[in-house]
């Protein structure tokens, strides 16, 4: 009898964790090492069809994430153009200075994407090891928080958000938010986390930081899908593609209602939860693993 | 951003360099590449398409740099 490598239900479940713990600040990468450790599923980091699944839920998950702030995105491509044509980016032009922000956040990560990926993929791939690293994670948002540039104020769910972005973040701090973004290719350490806590330290709110964070994950997280579709259309992709269409659409649906909430949430909360969380679980798996 | 035309002949060398090394990569398989080369591995068949692409868009954008230093300089904020 004919097994698929990953079953539907798996898929589902990988599908809606992955949705949901990407925009989360507590690490998907993490989730789904741990999740098939925990349930005893015969799923690891390194198999060849698990990586081509992942490709399918990140994908779904950057296609969300872009058409969540689609209107956002178009008036950033037309801030990066109006840059371009003027040779220069003009002083009160917030969607121009985002855009080059985004960018020079961007590079860094996929250049340290590109070359260190595959080894440290193999380096830390067990789950004791991401369930180690999302106790690290959790400790590192309880930093952000304590180490942020300035406390919450009553105010900062008002006015323009990408007008704060801009004007609050250099370019050098640009650089260092976007290359931190690469400590999430190690399992447990978590992508929205590192640039939420980033925007913290930068002097941005809860909310600005998010916003950010997810305008900064859009193009390294479809760009690194997109690169590897090939290997869902091709032979990889035998026995994967109909549960990867079921995880794409789970993941796609439970990302779009975790930024709807997490964009609510960050006006008023903070981190310290989600630290919490990571630093609970991590440790609970830890010891499950270690017995 | 600050305007410093002497950055415009560094900043274009190092677009076609690293438009050059692209191309390395798009062509050779890991075992031809430099030894010098990120990812090269005597012996491998296998094609850096994602380094090709990196440094790529890392050269593309030295010319964007280059192209930002040619505009017009403005006082500097006060």
């Amino acid at each position: 009898m004919h097994h698929d490598p990953i079953s539907y239900v798996q898929a589902l479940i990988l599908g809606l964790v992955q949705g949901v713990a990407e925009p989360f600040p507590i690490s998907s990468l993490g989730h789904g090492v741990i999740l098939p450790r925990l349930l005893g599923w015969n799923i690891h980091q390194n198999d060849k069809f698990f990586l081509t699944f992942l490709v399918a839920t990140h994908l779904a998950t950057a296609i969300v994430l872009f058409f969540f702030f689609l209107r956002d995105w178009m008036r950033i491509l037309a801030g990066l153009g109006r840059s371009l044509r003027d040779r220069e980016i003009g002083r009160n032009d917030v969607d121009a200075r985002l855009g080059w922000l985004l960018v020079v956040g961007t590079i860094p990560a996929g250049l340290i994407g590109v070359l260190l990926e595959d080894s440290l993929r193999k380096l830390f791939a067990s789950a004791a090891s991401a369930a180690a690293f999302l106790i690290v994670n959790g400790v590192l948002l309880l930093l952000f928080e304590r180490w942020r540039k300035r406390a919450p104020r009553p105010g900062d769910a008002l006015g323009d958000h990408d007008r704060h972005i801009a004007e609050t973040v250099s370019w050098r701090q640009a650089i260092g938010v976007g290359a931190a973004q690469a400590a999430a290719l190690v399992p447990g350490i978590s992508r929205s986390g590192i640039t939420m806590g980033g925007g913290l330290l930068v002097g941005l709110s809860n909310e600005d930081a998010a916003r950010y964070g997810f305008l900064l994950a859009t193009p390294i997280i479809g760009a690194a899908a997109v690169l590897k579709l090939p290997d869902l259309m091709g032979s990889a992709g035998n026995g994967v593609r109909g549960p990867a269409l079921v995880g794409a659409l789970a993941a796609g649906l439970t990302t779009y209602f975790a930024v709807k909430f997490l964009l609510k949430y960050f006006e008023t909360n903070r981190l310290t939860p989600f630290g919490i969380y990571c630093i609970a679980a991590g440790t609970i798996c830890t010891l499950i693993f270690a017995l | 951003m600050t305007k410093n035309p002497k950055l415009i002949p560094v900043a274009i060398v190092l677009g076609i360099v690293l438009i050059v090394v692209a191309i390395v990569y798009f062509v050779d398989s890991a075992s031809a590449l430099p030894s010098f080369f990120p990812g090269h591995q005597a012996g491998s068949s296998h094609h850096h398409t994602k380094h090709g692409i990196a440094a790529l868009i890392v050269g593309l954008l030295c010319f964007v740099f280059a192209w930002f230093q040619t505009g017009p300089s403005r006082p500097a904020d006060a």
